[in-house]
């Protein structure tokens, strides 16, 4: 068949993609991780040295409004390692991060991490059930408004808009107002005591956290399902027979996911900072208002150990995000991505 | 016979824009293959989306469109979906943009067969392979895990057309299945269509704006203009003795390659040439370490006032060269002299590039692209009057006036933004800002292809025109060897970066030296009733 012939010869582009794939995954990984390794030293340095330019002595904090007695200001800074060269410290701090000791928190006078660990439990589980209703709802939300232009999609996208404009303490109020105040459904306040137990209570602050990103989700997923509703491929696919359902799951949502998965890398520094409030209203006993009171107590190794925490959580996530990108879209990895 | 499609009196209006189609009727037989020729806006592609139920939003729809009886416009979702299904397939104008760029081509075949064909998914797979290899594709296996960003344009296209063949439809509509390929491939492409649908006994519906194309491939024609059918009958009749003076037109203006009418060399006087390329090379270091060789080791010159055309399809590196001309890429060896000065291998600076832009300019293919969408035309070009001129404000508007006056766009145009132009208009202004620096050579890269037929003819007009009036000296990239071979007089031949043949156009034409020219002459549309090329 003479048309066989044209075929037969591959284009060049063709040829050094396919080789390039076979090494390719591995590279891009190794790559990745030395980012977030590099990425991660850095922000140890800034997170660290910072506590010198600010204000204020943590010794001296120490001895609470009595006169600073000299001896005991100096045995004190001795005892904290504070005499010695910034450098120094430094080196010691990372040396104890990499042991898991973090260093001893001068308010509570116990190890920062036996500190961080009675708390930081409950902040996860509380981020954790605020990105399941941000995924949820704001996928949710943004699919529905795609999808039903006309009514629908006003009525998401201005309910939406507003949402994203309540702070969480407004919507913490709010929800506590209606939910357990008026309707006795869910508690006000504390934590509970595990299981099913913990959910209940967490129910309410998980909601006042994720509000904004819920609208922040149902935009990103709106705009991002309607760009690909207009592309060819889909047309291909409907004039080929699909049912509309699984046009959308199969080319339209899978090929939207890739910026809403970049928002959610950005959104989980962004649920941990906003966390401090929501604990605060609600009673929690969480690292977001440890990280208040901290501050507040110049308890300089406590908040370093939360502030590199919350950088970790950030630039993993965001790892983890690129990693799985090319996995959704093979363009990626192939580098030849073009949109 | 039966009448497989069958469109009556049927009419699109939008609210607001009016009719887009208006009293279109039209039909297709079993086992007939039919052209739908028009240029864009004359609702060809609505038309033909119509025979699968595939209406825009908020159209408002009079008269039937029938396929085997039933009527798309008011069928149900389930009999559409079993029409879409069983009876009538689409193969797009764009495949990469017409296949899922996230999923395996296979995914892509096996789709329809595994998802109500109620095949396994080893069936689906190996029918899929054996219908991949029947339109031509070898190791099909292996391409059933690829990805499209990995395959040609051409193998894409294939990949579709196997796909839309897997449905065994009774009709196949075909929407520009070519346009975005290369000439040979489009032949190969055109080639395997025809052969299938006279071995299905398919009906087929091909819609294109090239009217040599719907000669090569079907019986009967109908010609769209505006949402109406202004004419129709057999291909033959159609061509040879034409009813509307649309057709007329359309007819007239489509290019075609004739050596008479090759404009002539001319006179060569014994001063240096104004454009000469020694060894000149170009290469890029692909995201993977390879190095792709755009363009390696060209040598030609081109004297005043004459006019070279360069031709190649995608990737030949013709583009490339042109860029290199205007100092938007820079040689890695080789030399380039423009009006005797060479170019440094190393990025311009502003000053260099100034005074190199007084003397080479360049018009782009989209003109949609190329203009500033938010300076009206009559500023974009008296900017140029006021920087290569370095002519007052007034001065400028007013020789900004008496130049798009000169390509064609009246002074009622001169305060619009590009967006209120078509894109013929649109081309003109580019060509008008290049002008204004009053280059000696003009580089026009592809500057017609992204043009309507009627309107590509009055742009090659145009820059006929000027050739002969200002002595402009010409290099026209492009590749459609029929458009240089009406507007220049040399001829250079480029495949994968390097010249196979150079020499005047038209005994390049007449008589072709290399393999491969011959390949591209030939792999221009055939009339079916004409003979076939020795």
């Amino acid at each position: 068949m003479a048309v066989t012939d044209i075929v037969a010869a591959p284009a060049p582009s063709t040829r050094g993609t396919k080789k390039k794939l076979k090494a390719s995954p591995v590279i891009f990984v190794i790559r990745k991780v030395a980012t977030l390794l590099i990425t991660l030293f850095f922000a140890s340095l800034i997170v660290f040295f910072s506590r010198f330019i600010l204000p204020g002595d943590p010794a001296r904090f120490l001895l609470r409004g009595r006169s600073p007695n000299p001896a005991a200001l100096a045995a004190i800074t001795k005892q904290y390692g504070l005499d010695k060269p910034p450098v120094e410290q430094y080196l010691s701090w990372m040396g104890g991060i990499l042991h898991g000791d973090w260093g001893r928190s001068l308010a509570y006078r116990q190890d920062v991490s036996e500190v961080l660990l009675a708390r930081l439990p409950v902040t996860l589980e509380l981020v954790a059930l605020a990105a399941v209703f941000i995924t949820v709802l704001g996928l949710a939300a943004g699919i529905l408004a795609s999808l039903n232009k006309g009514g629908w999609d006003r009525f998401i996208l201005i309910s939406v808009t507003a949402a994203g404009a309540i702070p969480p303490f407004v919507a913490a109020i709010a929800l506590t107002a209606l939910f357990s105040v008026q309707l006795g459904w869910f508690p006000s306040f504390g934590s509970g005591s595990g299981g099913l137990d913990r959910l209940w209570h967490l129910t309410l602050p998980s909601l006042a956290l994720g509000v904004t990103y819920i609208a922040f989700m149902a935009r990103v997923t709106r705009s991002s399902m309607n760009e690909q509703l207009t592309r060819e491929h889909v047309e291909v696919a409907t004039s080929r027979g699909l049912k509309p359902s699984a046009v959308v799951f199969r080319h339209v949502l899978r090929n939207a996911m890739a910026p809403i998965l970049t928002v959610s890398g950005v959104l989980i520094a962004g649920l941990l900072v906003s966390s401090a409030i929501v604990e605060q209203t609600f009673g929690l006993a969480g690292i977001g208002g440890l990280l208040v009171q901290s501050i507040d107590r110049l308890d300089f190794s406590v908040v370093q150990a939360i502030v590199m925490i919350v950088v970790t959580a950030f630039v993993v996530a965001n790892t983890i995000v690129d990693l799985i990108q090319p996995l959704l879209d093979p363009r990626i990895a192939a580098g030849t991505e073009s949109r | 016979m039966s009448k497989l499609l069958e469109i009556e009196q049927f009419s699109m209006a939008f609210p607001g824009r009016g009719n887009l189609l208006s009293d279109v009727s039209l039909h297709v037989d079993d086992g007939e293959a039919v052209a739908l020729v028009g240029e864009s806006g004359s609702g060809k592609s609505l038309t033909t989306r119509a025979a699968l139920g595939l209406f825009p939003e908020t159209s408002r729809l009079s008269g039937s469109v029938k396929v085997s009886g039933l009527d798309t416009t008011t069928a149900s979702g389930t009999k559409l979906l079993e029409l879409r299904r069983n009876r009538a397939s689409m193969i797009f104008q764009d495949p990469r943009a017409g296949i899922n760029p996230v999923r395996t081509v296979g995914d892509f075949v096996t789709e329809t067969l595994v998802r109500w064909r109620g095949l396994s998914r080893q069936e689906a797979e190996a029918q899929a392979v054996a219908q991949l290899e029947q339109v031509g594709l070898r190791r099909a296996k292996e391409m059933m895990r690829q990805y499209p960003h990995q395959l040609s344009g051409g193998m894409l296209q294939r990949v579709m057309i196997a796909a839309a063949l897997l449905d065994s439809p009774e009709l196949l509509l075909c929407d520009e299945p070519t346009t975005a390929l290369d000439v040979t491939t489009q032949a190969g492409i055109v080639t395997l269509l025809r052969e299938q649908q006279q071995a299905r006994g398919m009906g087929m519906l091909f819609i294109t704006h090239d009217l040599n194309l719907a000669g090569s491939l079907c019986d009967r024609v109908y010609v769209l203009r505006k949402g109406e059918v202004v004419e129709h009958g057999g291909s033959r009749q159609v061509f040879t003795s034409p009813q509307a003076d649309y057709t007329r037109q359309l007819i007239a203006a489509t290019p075609s390659i004739d050596i008479d009418k090759v404009p002539a060399v001319p006179v060569q006087d014994d001063q240096s040439p104004l454009l000469r390329v020694e060894g000149l090379c170009r290469r890029y270091t692909l995201p993977g370490g390879e190095i792709l060789n755009a363009l390696n080791n060209a040598s030609f010159t081109l004297a005043k006032g004459g006019s070279l055309g360069v031709v190649g399809e995608s990737g030949s590196g013709k583009s490339t060269l042109a860029r290199m001309i205007v100092a938007l890429e820079t040689p890695d060896a080789g030399e380039l002299e423009v009006s005797g000065r060479p170019r440094a291998h190393r990025a311009l600076k502003a000053g260099e590039r100034k005074l190199l832009a007084k003397d080479v300019q360049i018009v782009f293919q989209d003109p949609y692209l190329s203009l500033d969408p938010r300076i009206p035309v009559g500023k974009a070009v008296a900017d140029v009057f006021r920087l290569h001129q370095g002519q007052t404000r007034s001065a400028a508007l007013q020789s900004a006036r008496e130049l798009l006056d000169r390509v064609g766009i009246g002074p009622e145009r001169f305060e619009s933004k590009p967006r209120a132009l078509s894109g013929g208009q649109r081309q003109r202004v580019a060509i008008a800002k290049a002008l204004a620096a009053r280059p000696k050579l003009l580089v026009l890269d592809e500057a017609t292809s992204a043009l309507d037929v009627s309107v590509q003819a009055q742009v090659l007009e145009l820059v006929e025109e000027l050739r002969d009036q200002l002595g402009l000296t010409i290099l026209f990239v492009t590749h459609d060897l029929a458009v240089v071979s009406r507007l220049c007089s040399e001829l250079l031949v480029l495949r994968d970066g390097v010249i196979v043949e150079q020499g005047s156009t038209a005994q390049i034409l007449g008589a072709p030296a290399s393999e491969y020219t011959r390949t591209l002459i030939n792999s221009r549309p055939q009339l079916l009733w004409q003979d076939q090329p020795v």
